[in-house]
């Protein structure tokens, strides 16, 4: 891949190759900016017959092409680089989850510790966590050995001990894996990655253990050489090595993608992971990011330049359906349903989902029910992330006599929705709501954000496009971040407390664009309008108890933005509680919905 | 006038006492009763009488006539029946003192000196009779005549205290409560213990010692096994051991008790035997040192110093080497975890350690540790034991401060009621003397307004 100037850059094309589409778009340089002009999709064909990712990756190319009537696909079926006036790109990138995307075994000493820095360095890489294996996790060793035989990660990332700690338990695990012999998922004749990222005196020992049986030994400085500090940089860097040279080279047509792209081919979540971080550090702000799928819910944050993604596994809107059903309890999802609805033909429906998964809601009942479900997967997906965000475990603390009644344990959760800046949406519920309001509101009653939050939506799934971008040109992909990926939803104001039902809340007054005050009661939701575009300055004066952002009672002033849905002050506190009377429960949801407009115009079923 | 109240008086002295006995200089008191005092196992009778007319203040503030009074007794009836009186002589009445009585002859059982009213004799059998006199007693040995009480009085035992029944209604309830709480954790109720930061703490701190290959170094007080505190400090031991095993980490206890080190192996091993890893344990990491408080302390330090663990526990009796040990371990940079019921050394862990458990969260980790339904109910009984007592200190000290404040007849007996009856020995019923002379002064503030209103 030859090095391009960024300045030079007029012309992005980016691919995304998922499961099922491939989706594609046109990055140009504009009026002194960049914007997304045009997007394409079409099949991703890396499943037989075609067994070539790269038809698929040319069919969505040249819709765009055809679109923009511009030339981006030769004779020849290769992409037109570097760009001419009327053909070409200046640098093509893509990412990919197609395949089932990067999945991995990770292991380590201790499941709260190495195991767990190994796991961050995993997920933060973009892949699926198979399974963790760690001295403590109360498996015996046979029963470990079997796990990871019945495993087949396309890389394992071994972990453990302190640089100059342990020896014995690091070698131990090892020891664990090379008899097992697990097997990839892609080609016979490919060796199995290890990644070894644990203590620096125990590599002779790990060398010694892999150097029979067809490993592939990679050694990467200690993700944890000490317990007070990650280093996950490397075992990531290391990861995405291996994920090109190894995985993705064994995937069909990917090594001749991979001659076409101008930067290195990324997993799909580990683009949206990147483009997150830029973001963040570029406008110094705190960021949550959901997409919510059909298998799967990821969940990634960044909170005070700490990024952390998990994924959970059985938390999604088709395939999965059943078990948030299960998880979060049929009663739990009726209660965000204001009207009486039949278990059995509610259980039917979500079968249904889930055994046809791209169904879509025909009626606004079945709407409001899949939203319900919606709000239960991604309540369970934030609080799995919140558990495993946490600051280091192993650490020791410095305490002061000030401390003796306020002693907290290390592994405190890092996700603080009151500090949270961003909330980013996407995935079919969420992007493809009939009405942005529904966005926003499955957003806050999710997420529950506190204080002063911007909601936004990702327009068309573009922020794999722009994370693999970012580690090319920066600026561009902030630029296309910011104009066309993000679609403002508004942005919400939240009281943290607990507000008796009926009495004072918080009360506001905004200025700027648009101008306005009042006083939000407890359990009230209000929205304002203030539309995209639009700024302005809101000064809040919460009651008694009440929190905005700098503490109990104490006024706030923060700059707000506009957006399709508007301005939503809630006072409904946090956390939040619905009544568990079923007729009073249907009422309070009834109104919060109204109070936002979230289903008054007539609902035409969801476009997916 | 005068001697129309002197011939009263004479009568009435004659109605309820029998004057005897010789070297009359003084007049005795009057109205001499005996009773048994209540709430007791029947070793005491209390023995009352009004002043003789001869305890007055010399006017010119020379010598005082009276100086005190002398108790007599006879015994009417032993707690085995045998009537005593009248089998002592021939000269003497069926029921009392004998006629011939003299001062020289018989030793009093007790005597109080001038001003005072009352006697308790402490020194009778429950379920004896006893006939009981007074003598006024005056300098060079003068005697007033024997004011004998009209009636015996006999020393009974009560089974019961109602004086503390204010005390058996709180402990009912706090039982019960403990009872109850006990059931329903035995049938699955959940209990919620806020969480003991220190306890959380246990598996990071092993954890850490496992991640750099070093020992768990387990320091159990340096008192012996019958101290409270050495017993809760093996409790956690327990714990840690579980964890160490189960981890296969490295634990260390040096001991500054032999008895101690014996309980901590005892403990290890069967942690270690419930860990299904028996091979890992080795006795000889724990191991006694010394009795001697800072030759304990450096053998600690050498350790530390030494094989400087990642992981230090202090649980149990600490005096001057806590700071010793906490600093020691904070300068190898070993997770430190202590617990103390000590006051004086809390301060020194706090500062020193990672997590310090603080007396009860010490003595409660028992509980916590293991889960118990048992242990948990009543950990939860006593606690809402704790919020009763707060709320009568609460109750007590506002009602205390009002009556002081804004003083009404009211908030008077109310605490009042809350001093004697509830805390102190008055039973379910007000103290009808104190109630009636509160009454009696705030009928006379009353009166005093009201005059003061109508003039």
């Amino acid at each position: 891949m030859n090095q391009i100037d960024p300045d030079q850059i007029q012309v992005i094309l980016a691919t995304d190759c998922g499961s099922t589409t491939t989706k594609a778009i046109l990055i140009q340089y504009v009026d002194g900016e960049y914007r997304q002009t045009h997007r394409g999709e079409a099949p991703t064909t890396v499943e037989k017959p075609f067994a070539d990712v790269t038809m698929g990756v040319v069919n969505s190319v040249t819709e765009i092409g055809e679109l923009a009537g511009r030339r981006l696909v030769d004779d020849e079926g290769r992409i037109i680089t570097p760009a001419t006036d009327t053909e070409g790109c200046d640098i093509y990138i893509s990412t990919s989850s197609a395949g089932g995307g990067l999945q991995m075994m990770v292991a380590g000493v201790i499941a709260e510790m190495t195991a767990a820095s190994a796991k961050r360095a995993a997920l933060g890489a973009g892949s699926i966590v198979m399974d963790v294996i760690a001295a403590n996790d109360g498996r015996r060793p046979h029963d470990q050995i079997q796990r990871i035989r019945d495993l087949r990660p396309d890389m394992i990332l071994i972990s453990g001990g302190t640089d100059g700690g342990t020896t014995e338990k690091v070698v131990q695990i090892a020891e664990l894996v090379a008899p097992a012999k697990p097997q990839p998922r892609f080609g016979s004749d490919y060796s199995m990655p290890i990644i070894y990222a644990g203590n620096i005196e125990a590599r002779d020992s790990i060398s010694e253990v892999f150097s029979e049986g067809g490993f592939d030994l990679q050694i990467v400085d200690n993700l944890r050489p000490v317990l007070e500090r990650e280093n996950l940089g490397p075992a990531r860097d290391k990861i995405h090595d291996i994920f090109l040279e190894h995985v993705m080279a064994q995937a069909p047509g990917y090594d001749k993608l991979m001659g076409w792209t101008g930067a290195p081919i990324m997993p799909t979540p580990g683009a949206v992971g990147d483009i997150l971080q830029t973001v963040a550090k570029l406008q110094n702000i705190n960021v949550v990011g959901v997409d919510i799928g059909g298998a799967t819910t990821d969940v990634f944050s960044v909170f005070d330049e700490t990024f952390n993604r998990t994924v959970s596994a059985n938390l999604g809107m088709s395939y999965s359906i059943s078990n948030v059903c299960a998880e979060a309890t049929m009663a739990n999802v009726l209660r965000w349903v204001p009207f009486d609805m039949d278990e059995r033909e509610l259980r039917n429906h979500v079968k249904n989902k889930m055994i046809r998964p791209t169904t879509i809601p025909q009626s606004r009942e079945s709407l409001m029910f899949e939203q319900a479900v919606a709000r239960e997967a991604l309540r369970l997906a934030y609080k799995q992330h919140k558990e495993f965000a946490t600051t280091l475990k192993g650490v020791q603390q410095q305490r002061t006599v000030g401390d003796t009644f306020s002693q907290e344990t290390a592994g405190q959760t890092i996700v603080n929705n009151m500090k949270l800046d961003l909330l980013v949406a996407s995935g079919g519920v969420l992007s493809h709501a009939p009405r942005m309001h529904q966005t926003a509101m499955l957003l806050i009653d999710a997420f529950e954000p506190e204080g002063v939050t911007m909601l936004a939506k990702d327009s068309i799934f573009m922020m794999p496009h722009l994370g693999v971008l970012a580690s090319v040109h920066p600026k561009a992909a902030e630029q296309v971040f910011a104009r066309d990926c993000l679609i403002y939803l508004g942005t919400c104001v939240a009281a943290k407390g607990m507000p008796k039902a009926g009495k004072p809340c918080f009360s506001w007054e905004l200025s700027g664009d648009r101008s306005g005050s009042g006083t939000i009661h407890g359990g009230e939701m209000q929205l304002v309008e203030l539309a995209e575009g639009e700024t302005g300055t809101i000064s809040l004066a919460p009651a008694r108890g009440m929190d905005l952002g700098e503490g109990p009672g104490k006024k706030v002033e923060r700059e707000v933005r506009g957006g399709t849905v508007g301005l939503i002050l809630d006072g409904r506190g946090r956390s939040l509680e619905l009544p568990q009377e079923r007729v009073a429960c249907q009422a309070t949801v009834q109104g919060w919905l109204d109070s936002l407009e979230v289903y008054t115009e007539e609902v035409q079923p969801a476009a997916v | 006038m005068k001697q129309a109240m002197v011939i009263l008086l004479a009568l009435l002295a004659a109605l309820t006492t029998r004057s005897l006995g010789a070297d009359i200089t003084l007049a005795p008191p009057s109205g001499v009763t005996a009773s048994d005092v209540p709430n007791d196992v029947g070793s005491q009778i209390l023995v009352t009488w009004s002043s003789s007319p001869d305890e007055v203040e010399p006017a010119d503030g020379g010598v005082r006539a009276l100086l005190g009074y002398a108790i007599y007794r006879q015994v009417a009836q032993t707690a085995d029946g045998l009537e005593s009186i009248g089998e002592a002589g021939s000269n003497q009445s069926e029921l009392g003192f004998p006629a011939n009585f003299t001062f020289d002859d018989v030793e009093p059982i007790g005597s109080v000196s001038y001003g005072q009213t009352t006697f308790v004799d402490e020194n009778v059998n429950a379920g004896g009779t006893y006939l009981y006199a007074v003598a006024a007693t005056g300098a060079g040995g003068t005697f007033s005549p024997l004011a004998v009480a009209s009636l015996p009085a006999t020393a009974e035992m009560q089974y019961f205290n109602q004086g503390k029944l204010w005390f058996l209604i709180i402990m009912l309830i706090i039982s019960g409560v403990i009872i109850a709480f006990v059931m329903f954790a035995k049938r699955g109720g959940t209990i919620k213990v806020r969480p003991i930061a220190g306890l959380e703490a246990v598996t990071e701190a092993v954890g850490r010692s496992t991640e750099m290959g070093k020992p768990v170094l387990f320091v159990p007080g340096i008192l012996d096994i019958n101290d409270i505190q050495t017993v809760a400090g093996i409790t956690v031991l327990s714990n840690v051991a579980k964890t160490a095993a189960r981890y296969d980490a490295k634990l260390k206890v040096p001991t500054a008790r032999s008895l101690v080190m014996t309980t901590a192996r005892e403990t290890v091993e069967a942690a270690y035997l419930g860990e299904g890893r028996p091979d890992a344990y080795n006795e000889d990491n724990i191991y006694y040192l010394t009795d001697e408080q800072f030759g304990y302390t450096a053998g600690v330090q050498g350790v530390m110093v030494r094989e400087e663990p990642a992981a230090c526990f202090y649980m149990g009796a600490f005096y001057a080497e806590s700071l010793i040990l906490a600093e020691t371990g904070n300068s190898i940079g070993a997770i430190q975890i202590a617990g103390t019921a000590m006051p004086s050394q809390l301060p020194f862990f706090v500062a020193a350690c990672d997590y310090t458990l603080i007396g009860e969260e010490f003595f409660a980790a028992s509980a916590y540790l293991s889960n118990d339904p048992e242990q948990l109910g009543s950990l939860k009984g006593q606690d809402v034991g704790k919020v009763i007592a707060a709320v009568l200190l609460v109750i007590g000290c506002l009602v205390a401060t009002l009556a002081t404040v804004t003083p009404t007849q009211t908030l008077e007996m109310a605490q009042l009621y809350i001093a004697d009856n509830i805390l102190g020995n008055a039973g379910l019923a007000p103290n009808e003397d104190a109630v009636m002379e509160i009454d009696a002064r705030w009928n006379a503030v009353e009166s005093k307004v009201k005059e003061e209103g109508g003039s």
